[in-house]
């Protein structure tokens, strides 16, 4: 169970990213965080996993506040958090395998992932994990070569290897076509429902966040403006949805026939 | 179209402070005063400051070509007649001035309009002034290409000096006496495969100063070198040698197949101090012959070249080597992105980054000037002088490269629990390899051909040979060089490309 309590972000420049945020995530939720780009959203994942330290509050995950955790125990807890990028985050120049098997990175020694010497089971792990995702016959290509839609499957592959409990992700489908979109999100529908991982995700379609969500938070400036179940965002209609989101909220339709030209720019809104 | 969203553009000057006929007056006494005042005041101050250079330059031309003249008259005169060009240059100025009075007229009169061709003039008058400061010389081309051909030619194609002959000396001698007598010397024995030469007779009388021709002797020489010419030669009873004269020519004769030759010879006038005079002298002949006595070996020359081309080669090597070393740490203090951490950092960078400019401003070649003060001539100033420019030419781009890697990477890295030297590892190193090799072999390359050159201010390597012999007026031994300059750089320039290729 994760616990959000009382969250808050302010950057050096003076920015206020997160105010006073709280809320809980039951295990195997799939949770889905809504708002404008600069509404917060990324800050509050990366304060989860702290890539961002936060200003004030606590993170509760199972009992450990990761918002005090430094050094060893911080990187153990992070490595129970699997996440996944907007833009991928992969090392381009190296290879999809090389890029997979870091994800084992957090359960090597230093000195024996320095000489890149992981071990057998790791190496099995990570063709198990490229085989899920139906990327193992690009195993040794360079991650540049990849389609977008593959690389974000690499992405979700590399939070797999780390036996994640929870997984954030970061926008996943926003650099994407909105086909590719439910391929990537059935994905993490896969992980929630079959290996019951908790998601936390961040979206911009409103068809995505009622096709996937088990529950929904709104963002607007850094603070909570709306909370609901998997039914009320089901009942919620476009003119409610844009009103917590802001005026760029897109639908798309999830046939290929949908209207691309129309759902892009939502999407890198 | 809505016609109120045109963008109309507007070259509309203020009017003029004075009338048009003024502005021209003002133009005259000083160029650009009259458009400073009818408003355009930027024109004026280039027209006035461009004025001013191309008087100033065209006073020093012509005191320069007649610099022994004092009265002003005279100087232009004697600069006219010696430099044509300047008499261009003096109409040219001419015409600047008068279109500048005009221009004047122009831009006080009508304040839409701002003529440009002016700026031609101005132009076409400081290429005049270039050409002429220049020294442009084209017929030099065609007139002295005929001097320089043999030179050229000889640098390009250099190689009967890339191979040498051993050759040696084989000499014959027989003695003469003068005048003949009953007991002459006994004649030398000859010995096998050793040259000999003999003469009938052995004795004789020389040719007089009245012209009485000398004796007339039969010189035959065995074992000496077939086909290859030899040189007779006398040695008087003083020990001066000169070579036998007949008909004004000197006297060569060719050995046959078996080394034998036969030549008629008349005995040549000497005449010997009264000091020297005895009763019988004894003159010595001599045939002497230059012949080669082995297979062609490499020359002196290409040793040399090969030697100093593999340390031109380490040179440029050792202070790629040295460069990376000290580029590498100084690369992560030049980096923005590193150090906009604090004030004290970011004074560090741009104290490392100006340090860095000013060194990598200053060309190899100075380095290699101070370096020769510093450590003496030889290759390690040139190693020295080509590390001080390398390592800042070298962190500047590292620090680029690293200040353009994607910080994303770094972030997924971090999120999978990896600690910080893993984090290097994973995201940061494969992200700046490909652009480290790539500068590094860029700059390796650029080390090679500098190394080159570097010797010719004493700092070792090809350059210093080839200095040498331009200076010998050696061609055959600079062509030499040259062309293992050529070929090195050639082959580097062809594998640089090819590794960077592969890295990118």
């Amino acid at each position: 169970m994760l616990e959000i309590r009382h969250l808050t972000k302010v950057y050096d420049d003076g920015t206020v990213a997160l105010k006073d945020v709280s809320f809980t995530v039951e295990d195997g939720e799939f949770l889905i965080v809504i708002g404008l780009s600069g509404s917060g959203k990324s800050t509050l994942l990366r304060c989860i996993n702290r890539l961002v330290d936060p200003t004030e509050g606590d993170i509760i995950w199972n009992g450990v506040n990761v918002a005090r955790l430094e050094g060893e125990v911080l990187r153990e807890s992070r490595r129970e958090m699997g996440m996944i990028f907007q833009h991928f985050n992969l090392v381009k120049r190296s290879s999809v395998f090389k890029n997979v098997i870091a994800g084992r990175l957090g359960f090597t020694p230093t000195w024996r992932s320095l000489l890149g010497r992981f071990s057998d089971a790791d190496r099995e792990k990570a063709n198990t994990a490229l085989q899920r995702l139906g990327i193992a016959d690009q195993a040794n290509k360079r991650a540049d070569e990849l389609s977008g839609g593959q690389q974000q499957r690499v992405g979700i592959a590399r939070a797999l290897m780390q036996d994640p409990k929870i997984i954030l992700a970061d926008e996943p489908v926003a650099s994407l076509d909105p086909v590719l979109a439910h391929t990537i999100l059935e994905y993490l529908e896969m992980l929630n429902q079959e290996d019951n991982m908790t998601i936390v995700c961040s979206l911009h379609y409103l068809d995505l966040v009622q096709r996937y969500s088990t529950r929904v938070i709104g963002l607007r400036d850094g603070e909570i403006v709306y909370e609901g179940s998997r039914e009320d965002i089901r009942a919620m209609s476009d003119a409610e949805f844009k009103e917590i989101y802001g005026e760029e909220a897109q639908r798309i339709t999830g046939s290929i026939s949908g209207d691309l030209e129309e759902a892009k720019p939502g999407g890198q809104a | 179209m809505n016609t109120t969203l045109q963008h109309v553009p507007t070259n509309k000057r203020p009017t003029s402070f004075v009338p048009p006929f003024l502005a021209a007056i003002l133009s005259a006494i000083v160029p650009g005063l009259g458009q400073m005042l009818a408003s355009a005041v930027r024109r004026g101050i280039i027209l006035l400051s461009s004025f001013i250079t191309i008087v100033g330059l065209m006073a020093w031309r012509i005191k320069l070509a007649a610099r022994r003249d004092t009265e002003l008259f005279a100087i232009i005169k004697k600069a006219y007649h010696l430099q044509p060009m300047l008499v261009v240059l003096s109409v040219m100025v001419l015409i600047l001035y008068i279109w500048i009075i005009y221009d004047a007229y122009v831009i006080a009169k009508d304040s839409e309009r701002t003529p440009v061709f002016l700026f031609f003039m101005i132009l076409a008058v400081f290429f005049m002034l270039g050409w002429q400061i220049g020294d442009i010389d084209p017929i030099a081309f065609v007139t002295k290409a005929d001097d320089a051909a043999p030179a050229l030619s000889r640098v390009l194609w250099p190689w009967e000096q890339a191979v040498y002959y051993p050759e040696e000396h084989i000499l014959g001698t027989f003695n003469i006496q003068v005048p003949c007598t009953d007991d002459l010397p006994q004649a030398p024995e000859m010995v096998e495969g050793e040259p000999y030469l003999s003469s009938t007779p052995a004795c004789g009388d020389l040719t007089t100063p009245d012209g009485v021709e000398g004796t007339m002797l039969s010189v035959r020489g065995e074992n000496f070198a077939p086909d290859v010419a030899v040189q007779i030669l006398w040695e008087d009873p003083l020990g001066n040698e000169f070579r036998q004269r007949q008909e004004g020519e000197y006297v060569m004769v060719i050995p046959d197949a078996n080394g034998i030759f036969e030549k008629d010879i008349v005995m040549p006038y000497r005449l010997l101090p009264p000091s020297a005079e005895a009763d019988t002298y004894i003159w010595q002949l001599k045939g002497k012959q230059l012949a080669s006595t082995g297979d062609a070996e490499f020359s002196m020359e290409l040793k040399l070249a090969v030697e100093k081309i593999v340390e031109t080669i380490f040179i440029g090597m050792m202070a790629t080597f040295f460069g990376i070393i000290l580029a590498l740490p100084l690369s992560f203090f030049a980096a923005r992105n590193l150090m906009s951490a604090s004030p004290v950092t970011v004074i560090i960078y741009y104290l490392v980054r100006g340090v860095l400019n000013v060194v990598r401003s200053i060309e190899p070649l100075i380095w290699a000037i101070i370096a020769v003060i510093v450590v003496g001539l030889g290759p390690f100033a040139g190693i020295l002088a080509l590390t001080v420019h390398s390592v800042a030419a070298l962190a500047k781009l590292y620090s680029e490269s690293i200040e353009s890697i994607d910080p994303g990477p770094i972030e997924a890295i971090q999120a999978t629990g990896a600690n910080w030297a893993q984090t290097v590892m994973y995201a940061v190193v494969p992200q700046i390899i490909p652009p480290f090799v790539s500068f590094t072999i860029y700059r390796w390359d650029i080390n090679i051909r500098m190394s080159t050159i570097i010797g010719f201010v004493g700092g070792g390597g090809i350059g210093f040979l080839l200095a040498q012999w331009i200076r010998l007026l050696d061609y055959d031994s600079a062509g030499i060089a040259v062309w293992f300059i050529a070929i090195t750089v050639a082959i580097l320039d062809y594998t640089s490309a090819e590794i960077r290729e592969r890295f990118i």
